[in-house]
């Protein structure tokens, strides 16, 4: 059964980006612009593998998507990879502070991040 | 007018004197920090450019790769391709967020501008002046920061030096904690 992932990010041409890459790769995907509209879109979701989200963005940004994602229930344990242009270490504490399990800076090599997806999820 | 009048009068003249110099402060302090700051918004402006040209570049010399019919090609290199394609489409994401933060600053400046014309003791000046010199704290890039101070630097000299981000190898762009 193909795993399902959660792409979030306010441009729509990132996002096509990393859906293309795992859509590729296997994954069914669904796509948010943003930290209120991926919570709602995940709300009725029984599972999602992945999530992989921008930091900066309208409404809601990606350590507050964390945070609000690891209250859940379903989230606890889901691999969830933050995709940014930030690379201060500053920012990087505060995601793994929020619970994230990864940080990848754009722009970012579709091979690579597979890699690193195969990493994360669980067999 | 009796002296207590006159007195009086002093003193409001004094006090709009004194609002007076405090405006034209405001304004002086507004134009030396627009100078400083044009330098940093050219250069971040330049880097756009910069970054465009290299990225199509970079595109046509692996679309030309993955257009190829030869039988040399082989199927890991246009994978290989492929990837780099993926990569350089994605200075649009870089660029767009550059050239709104040069929109911010100039949102501040227009802010700022317009405090400052409504005239003397406004506080709201002051705030916006404040927040003009911290517009370093809207960049989500290093190369921002490092054209900024590169642009305040005192030897700063136009053209812009853009230079291009250090090579890195892959693998830095990814930390798992």
């Amino acid at each position: 059964m193909a795993k399902t992932a959660l792409v979030v990010d306010d441009s729509t041409t990132m996002r096509q980006m990393v859906s293309f890459t795992l859509t590729n790769a296997g994954f069914t995907v669904i796509e948010a612009e943003h930290g209120k509209d991926a919570v709602a879109k995940v709300s009725g979701e029984s599972k999602v593998d992945l999530v992989v989200t921008d930091l900066n963005m309208p409404e809601m940004d990606g350590i507050a998507l964390i945070r609000e994602l690891r209250r859940m229930a379903a989230f606890k344990f889901t691999p969830i990879l933050m995709l940014t242009t930030e690379s201060a270490e500053e920012k990087k504490r505060a995601g793994k502070d929020a619970g994230a399990t990864g940080w990848i800076v754009k722009p970012f090599n579709p091979e690579l991040m597979l890699k690193v997806i195969a990493k994360v999820l669980p067999a | 007018m009796d002296s207590t009048g006159e007195t009086g009068g002093k003193a409001t003249s004094a006090v709009d004197f004194s609002a007076l110099c405090e405006h034209q402060q405001a304004w002086e302090t507004f134009a030396s920090c627009a100078v400083r700051l044009i330098p940093v918004l050219k250069a971040q402006m330049a880097s756009v450019t910069d970054e465009t040209e290299r990225s199509a570049l970079e595109l046509l010399v692996h679309l030309r790769i993955l257009a190829s019919a030869q039988a040399a090609v082989s199927e890991a290199e246009r994978a290989a391709s492929l990837s780099k394609v993926v990569m350089a489409i994605q200075f649009q994401d870089a660029t767009r967020q550059k050239l709104e933060h040069v929109g911010q600053a100039l949102d501040q400046w227009s802010m700022h501008l317009q405090a400052l014309l409504r005239g003397p003791l406004d506080n709201d000046a002051k705030r916006h002046i404040a927040e003009l010199e911290r517009i370093e704290q809207t960049y989500t890039m290093e190369e921002e920061r490092r054209l900024h101070t590169a642009a305040l630097s005192p030897d700063y000299q136009e053209p812009v030096p853009v230079e291009a981000e250090p090579a890195r190898p892959d693998t830095d762009s990814v930390t798992l904690f």
